[in-house]
């Protein structure tokens, strides 16, 4: 064994074993605790999966509580959101998209990134249809993330193929190139069989925490196939850019404080060199024939460039 | 909203970079992730309910199993205990991430 997988070894037993110690002590120490949360099925470890659960039913039936936004405190009615995007459509109100885009979440989206309620989501997915003009959905085939609106976070390069390497990635080098392999392991099998769909694929990767979901484990491998390059819209809710990704890989852990990631280009072209994280909202792209491009969304000819490097 | 009402608590800066470095795989990386969170979350359980009066400890625990995720829980705790709850869990993450670390740089003799 190497001394690198040694001392990954080392370290992941050293780490169940602190794990079970944790659980040891808690059920010694507060047996009362561990027997209710027991008797009610839950596991104290697996704590976000449960709580995954009990927000998708929430958002569903909107009983889930929710802070509200920071415009208006509740969304416009069905008739005014016909009437708002109408007049925008006619050019009535003539400004740039993206400061309407930007202006309309801001009167939706909460002060700090939550789950949105299905309300919510269905009405920012009648505004990105007609604003920005991609299908996207929060939830597509049944499928729904446990967050769409979250911070992002930057992501190294992943590699491709075996021995890729970072100076095949310019031209963003300052990420790196990440050490281990994303979640579905090598885009193809060798640098020859890399087809230009699947370099695009990388450049314009997302990722998003599947491992997270409530039924990850039990849906397998359905889950994983569906999720795999999956596209997504991500929008910058701060500067309204908007970017067309597909996830490539499982993350962030949740102790980061982030919900998704990006990769360098992604990153870049949402907000700047300097953007390492920032609130997002991501939907999944529904695009059963596979019409969109990966990359940017240039649905003006304009852009609301003061915001443009905004470092949260 | 937060996953966990505690979440905005328990950001373990730079250690993630780290884990990166170690692993070949996702799948390697998502055992160390989950094992730090089961660490995490029956250690941030015990110093609440080790600071929570005992006779709050049903009327919390129904609280939390049927909202996880609800920031008003912190609210509920800051009112039934003697103390800053949130700075009680900063303490406990930190000290966690000070462990941890400490696990990392522990090498095979």
């Amino acid at each position: 064994m190497n001394p690198t997988a040694a001392h990954l070894e080392l370290f992941r037993n050293n780490l169940r074993l602190k794990s079970v110690e944790a659980q040891n002590k808690f059920k010694k120490k507060y047996p009362h605790a561990y027997k209710f949360l027991q008797e009610k099925g839950i596991e104290l470890g697996k704590i976000r999966q449960h709580s995954a659960k009990i927000i998708s039913v929430g958002a569903l039936t909107g009983t889930l509580l929710l802070a509200p936004p920071t415009g208006a405190g509740q969304l416009p009615a069905p008739t005014d959101i016909v009437k708002s995007i109408d007049e925008f459509n006619r050019d009535e109100t003539p400004q740039l998209p993206q400061r309407y885009l930007v202006d309309t979440l801001k009167n939706v989206l909460p002060e700090r990134t939550r789950p949105l309620s299905r309300a919510e989501e269905k009405y920012i997915e009648s505004v990105f249809a007609n604003v920005i003009k991609i299908p996207a959905k929060a939830t597509l085939e049944g499928e729904h993330l446990n967050t769409t609106y979250g911070m992002i976070g930057a992501e190294q390069h992943l590699k491709r193929y075996p021995g890729d390497i970072l100076e095949n990635h310019g031209p963003f080098y300052k990420e790196g190139i990440a050490p281990g392999l994303g979640a579905w392991s090598y885009f193809s099998k060798s640098k020859v069989e890399l087809t230009p769909d699947l370099i695009e694929t990388e450049r314009w990767y997302a990722v998003a925490q599947t491992l997270y979901l409530k039924d990850w484990a039990s849906r397998q491998p359905y889950l994983r196939d569906w999720y795999k390059y999956r596209k997504v819209l991500l929008v910058n809710t701060t500067n309204g850019k908007a970017v067309v990704a597909a996830i490539a890989d499982s993350g962030p852990a949740a102790w980061t404080g982030k919900h998704f990631g990006g990769s360098p280009e992604v990153m870049e072209y949402l907000g700047g060199a300097r953007y390492k994280k920032g609130p997002v909202i991501m939907f999944f792209v529904d695009d059963p024939e596979n019409k969109i491009k990966l990359g940017p969304v240039e649905y003006n000819d304009l852009n609301i460039d003061q915001k443009d490097l905004v470092q949260i | 909203m937060s996953m966990i009402f505690y979440d905005k608590l328990i950001i373990l800066n730079g250690l993630d970079k780290k884990l990166k470095k170690m692993v070949t795989s996702n799948d390697e990386l998502q055992e160390l992730w989950t094992a730090i969170e089961e660490i995490m979350h029956h250690r941030v359980m015990g110093c609440v309910l080790d600071k929570l009066p005992q006779h709050h400890h049903e009327e919390f625990l129904n609280k939390f199993q049927s909202s996880p995720h609800d920031e008003k829980l912190l609210g509920y705790l800051k009112e039934k205990i003697d103390g800053d709850i949130e700075d009680i869990i900063k303490k406990e993450v930190k000290l966690l991430h000070k462990e941890i670390l400490s696990e990392l740089k522990t090498k095979k003799k």
